[in-house]
């Protein structure tokens, strides 16, 4: 009977479309117990929120490796020995990432010297791990002036600001643990991590306030002006007085808000995770922000005006059926909880879709025990919708963190994804008659070597597919290597980087299903796993 | 500062310094008092109204009719001159009696009454939430008990579970029990016709009103949900010569042309649920301020708190029985149909119909309690929202902050003047039911 009432509400919002309207369904096949991947996100109250996963290649092979946070356990991590086009497969490695209280974590090649190292933020002190090579890693707070602090972290964004040679690593932090009887309205600060004065490791951090319980953000250049802003994205079950945030980032000077006055709109939220791509393809980034219930989706609320654009956003989730807010199968009719969220185009026909990890908070009789995982393909009208159940990823688990990635290179998204108080899964992208593919990695001399915050277009046609490189974003976890792009039935493609500092490649056509080194100034070179 | 002129900070309310370790003894004077018990756990519930998703305000309000009936209750059995509400309120019974040759503390009493009930009303609150009750109850608990003779100790905590539990009994069969959906219902058919409510938000989970049923609740002092009728609302029109339009044009003027004063006034009432107490917390808060500010003894503030609680709970029964019998648009759906289809109102439009405003239903009701006990020109400074950097605010009279509560939705762009004006008037009929109950702990 429950179920009978769903459909019916679900007919009268948004008449879903007939498999044959659907776009391409991808299939993934669960290869969890099979992939060599055993991990378990633990913990009670401090590790309620988290679980974040980590995709890097750590010994320069090529392949995705994964990171995982393991919340009061330790974290793993996993070397992937997948052969390409294979069934998944991973190796237990150690690594010296094997921390306890993690939450998650975040690649970014600190110093710049080539080798990803790992920030992994935790229920207690933060510590950067710097990348050694072959898969090791080793502690470098004390050696890059890296104040871990002592709070319960929970988001990560980094970016490098102009003329900066270190990147800013902005830091979320979530409630005041010690208050027990009453942690509404004890946000902690959030830290804004900025090069030293000498351009040498880090100055000790600045608090970010007001701080509003982040659980995720983002350096995003929202308006395409070359400077990157801090997005932040709160949690309205603890802040008093908070809001949706976005800060302007100029180097040298103090954050600042964006406020009313600018545009900026008022926006109350359980805001949990946040993606980001161009879906309305007014050449500007959009932005999907995981919630509790309806969850947003944010395009420009008005067009630029003269090259310029005002930083107010309105949701189009509702209009474009990517409200995700209530379980689509599995019979539970209450609402659904949303973590990390992440676009890629899971089926390769050049259109970004959409991934939510979905789970309860713990025991929240309000919200959906049985709260399966979004798959939501977008069509050629920008309207999405749901198939998770049928590509085979419908999990009811409690999830939280997740990644979509190509582990086994064969131009195929694959899916891990965390869950709380239960084995982590992974899927293995099996879809036959997807579209072609390309992926990508830039690169630059040192410093922000992997080109943090500049942008990728993959050019079909008149269609321009335009991708920020970022860190941040997701639900506490964040991932470096081949940026993955759809083309659809095109053979080739033209390729183009533009560059943190606004220099603009030149374009170049690719041929299709294919890996390509973006060295800056240079043809890009095919690589062969 | 004028002398009459309270001040309300609620956030300022503590527990007296005592030490914080289980077990330890205090001394008699240094335990918290059955006052500090109703004050501390009210701070917590304050909490839980707000991060609890299943309430919304009518929600709320029924959990503050039962919390303060529960501690009224408790209080009052053999406690003369203070008068059960048993046979006063429909289907209560009285609450088993303690045992006259057993000592019991109040303090440990009242203690028990609000573990035993917010595990109860509040028991689909989130991880946050249950372990904030769960820290209230071990940790106040001790410090309660501490010195007290054990035998003490467990007949007070027996007598105020079975209070809590008689009380949580008589709640069952009230219609408003059980929320599903967050109060959504998962099918309705809204009236095509026009001038009547169709939603106003893109959330998906609010195509369908909040809680349509709510007006058959079973009523508390009110002898029934429609026993505080209205005229009808303004005949609906999209004539530009109509009283409809006029009344359309004054709340698109007010929003467009606001004054700072009226932003200010608009926000401070705005009570949104899951970002506030909404409107009967927040009613709520003034009121145990006030009896916070005067050092009240523990029979007047449950007796105050049970008056509250019993009109606000009427107020949305029988405000949302006319809201359902009338069934009216919001005025963001007609000015963007027929005025300007760029505006917008200041505030979130809630996603029900309009006639007659809760809120202002809501604090005609609490006006007329409030002045009841504490008088005409009774001077105070609401600073209930102060955690959320909105500035405190200053009133002659609760109804003088009725008024302003009720125009700061005209202010917000989310109600139109009559629904504001009857709902008042509703609100004062509804009101007097609660002032006519015999309870007597003031005296």
């Amino acid at each position: 009977m429950r179920r009978l009432a769903v459909t019916l509400i679900a007919l009268a919002l948004a008449p879903p479309a007939s498999a044959a309207d659907l776009p391409l369904v991808p299939q993934f096949t669960e290869e969890t117990a099979t992939a060599g991947i055993d991990s378990t996100y633990t913990g009670e109250w401090e590790y309620m929120v988290g679980g974040g996963a980590a995709v890097l290649d750590c010994n320069d092979d090529g392949f995705p490796d994964l990171f995982l946070a393991g919340g009061e356990g330790k974290a793993g991590f996993w070397k992937n020995v997948s052969a390409r086009g294979g069934a998944l497969q991973f190796e237990k490695t150690d690594s010296g990432l094997e921390l306890d209280h993690v939450t998650g974590a975040y690649p970014v090649d600190i110093d710049s010297d080539g080798i990803m190292d790992l920030v992994l933020l935790r229920v207690g002190e933060n510590v950067v791990m710097k990348g050694q090579g072959q898969c090791r890693f080793t502690r470098a707070n004390e050696d890059w002036g890296f104040d871990g602090g002592d709070a319960w972290s929970t988001a990560l964004a980094a970016t490098w600001e102009k003329g900066q040679a270190w990147p800013t690593i902005a830091i979320g932090n979530y409630i005041d643990r010690t208050k027990d009887e009453f942690p509404w309205g004890s946000c902690t600060p959030n830290w804004l991590h900025r090069p030293a004065a000498d351009g040498k490791g880090f100055a000790p951090p600045e608090p970010l306030k007001p701080s509003f319980c982040s659980l995720s953000m983002l350096f995003t250049d929202w308006n395409r002006s070359g400077t990157p802003s801090l997005r932040v994205t709160n949690d309205r079950e603890y802040y008093k007085g908070g809001q949706e945030q976005m800060w302007k980032m100029v180097a040298g000077q103090p954050p600042a808000l964006y406020t009313k006055d600018e545009g900026w709109k008022y926006l109350r939220i359980w805001g949990m995770g946040i993606a980001s791509t161009d879906v309305n393809g007014d050449g500007y980034p959009d932005y999907f922000l995981s919630s509790m219930a309806d969850n947003k989706l944010q395009t420009l609320a008005a067009p630029p005006q003269d090259g310029k654009v005002k930083p107010g956003f309105i949701d189009v989730a509702f209009a474009r059926g990517a409200t995700a807010h209530r379980p689509y199968t599995g019979g539970d009719v209450r609402p659904s909880t949303a973590w990390h969220v992440q676009f890629e185009d899971v089926n390769n026909d050049g259109l970004s879709d959409l991934f939510i990890a979905k789970g309860n908070v713990s025991d929240m009789p309000d919200f959906a025990a049985s709260d399966p995982n979004n798959l939501l393909l977008q069509d050629g009208e920008g309207k999405f919708h749901e198939v998770g159940d049928l590509a085979g990823v419908a999990s009811m688990a409690v999830s939280r963190g997740a990644a979509l990635a190509d582990f086994n290179l064969d131009g195929l998204v694959d899916l891990v994804v965390v869950n709380r108080h239960s084995p982590a899964q992974i899927w293995r992208n099996t879809t036959t008659g997807a579209g072609h593919w390309l992926e990508l990695k830039p690169s630059q001399e040192a410093p922000n070597r992997d080109a943090i915050n500049g942008w990728i277009e993959v050019r079909t046609g008149d269609r321009i597919q335009s991708r920020e490189l970022t860190v941040g974003g997701g639900h506490v976890g964040g991932q470096s290597g081949w940026w993955h792009a759809g083309i659809g039935p095109a053979d080739s493609a033209e390729v183009r980087v533009i560059w943190p500092d606004g220099t603009a490649d030149d374009w170049q056509t690719v041929a299709a299903d294919g890996f390509y080194r973006l060295e800056r100034g240079k043809a890009a070179e095919q690589w062969t796993p | 500062m004028d002398p009459l002129r309270r001040h309300i900070v609620l956030a300022g309310l503590v527990v007296p310094a005592v030490a914080a370790l289980p077990g330890l003894s205090l001394a008699e004077d240094q335990r918290p008092s059955p006052e500090d018990v109703i004050s501390t756990w009210y701070r917590l519930i304050f909490e839980l109204i707000r991060h609890t998703p299943t309430y919304s305000p009518p929600v709320a309000s029924r959990a503050f009719a039962y919390l303060g009936i529960t501690t009224y209750e408790a209080l009052a059995q053999g406690k003369e001159p203070m008068v059960s509400l048993a046979g006063q309120l429909p289907g209560l019974t009285a609450p088993p009696a303690p045992d006259p040759n057993a000592a019991c503390d109040e303090a440990v009493l009242l203690h028990a009454v609000y573990v035993e009930a917010t595990k109860n009303y509040f028991g689909n609150t989130g991880p946050s939430g249950q372990r904030a009750m769960q820290a209230m109850a071990t940790k106040l608990g001790a410090k309660v008990s501490a010195g007290l003779p054990q035998a003490t100790i467990d007949n007070s905590l027996a007598q105020g579970k079975v209070v809590a539990d008689h009380i949580l009994a008589w709640s069952q069969g009230d219609g408003g029990a059980v929320i599903e959906n967050m109060g959504f219902p998962l099918t309705f058919t809204p009236n095509k016709e026009p001038g009547h409510w169709k939603p106003t938000s893109t959330i998906a989970q609010q195509q369908a009103p909040l809680l349509p049923g709510w007006g058959k609740n079973r009523p508390f002092a009110m002898p029934s949900a429609d026993a505080c009728p209205l005229p009808p609302p303004t005949a609906f029109s999209e004539d530009k010569d109509s009283q409809f339009y006029a009344e359309a044009m004054e709340v698109y003027e007010a929003v467009r042309n606001l004054t700072p004063e009226q932003t200010a006034i608009a926000r401070f009432w705005s009570d949104d649920p899951m970002l506030s107490t909404t409107p009967p917390g927040h009613w709520a808060q003034i009121a145990l301020a006030l009896l916070e500010d005067e050092n009240a003894p523990a029979g007047r503030r449950a007796e105050v708190m049970a008056r509250l609680g019993i009109t606000v709970a009427d107020a949305f029964i029988a405000c949302w029985q006319s809201k359902y019998e009338y069934d009216t648009i919001r005025p963001v759906s007609y000015i963007k149909k027929n005025i300007d289809k760029t505006w917008e109102p200041l505030l979130i439009t809630p996603p029900f119909p309009e006639y007659p405003s809760g809120h202002s239903t809501q604090s005609g009701a609490t006006a007329t309690v409030l002045t009841a006990i504490w008088g005409d020109n009774f001077a105070f400074t609401d600073g209930s929202h102060t955690d959320d950097n909105l500035p405190e605010r200053s009133f002659k009279s609760f109804w003088e902050a009725a008024n302003e509560a009720g125009i700061s939705r005209l202010y917000g762009g989310i109600h139109f003047r009559p629904a504001i004006e009857q709902g008042l008037e509703q609100g004062r009929c509804v009101g007097a039911f609660a002032v006519a109950l015999k309870m007597g702990a003031q005296a």
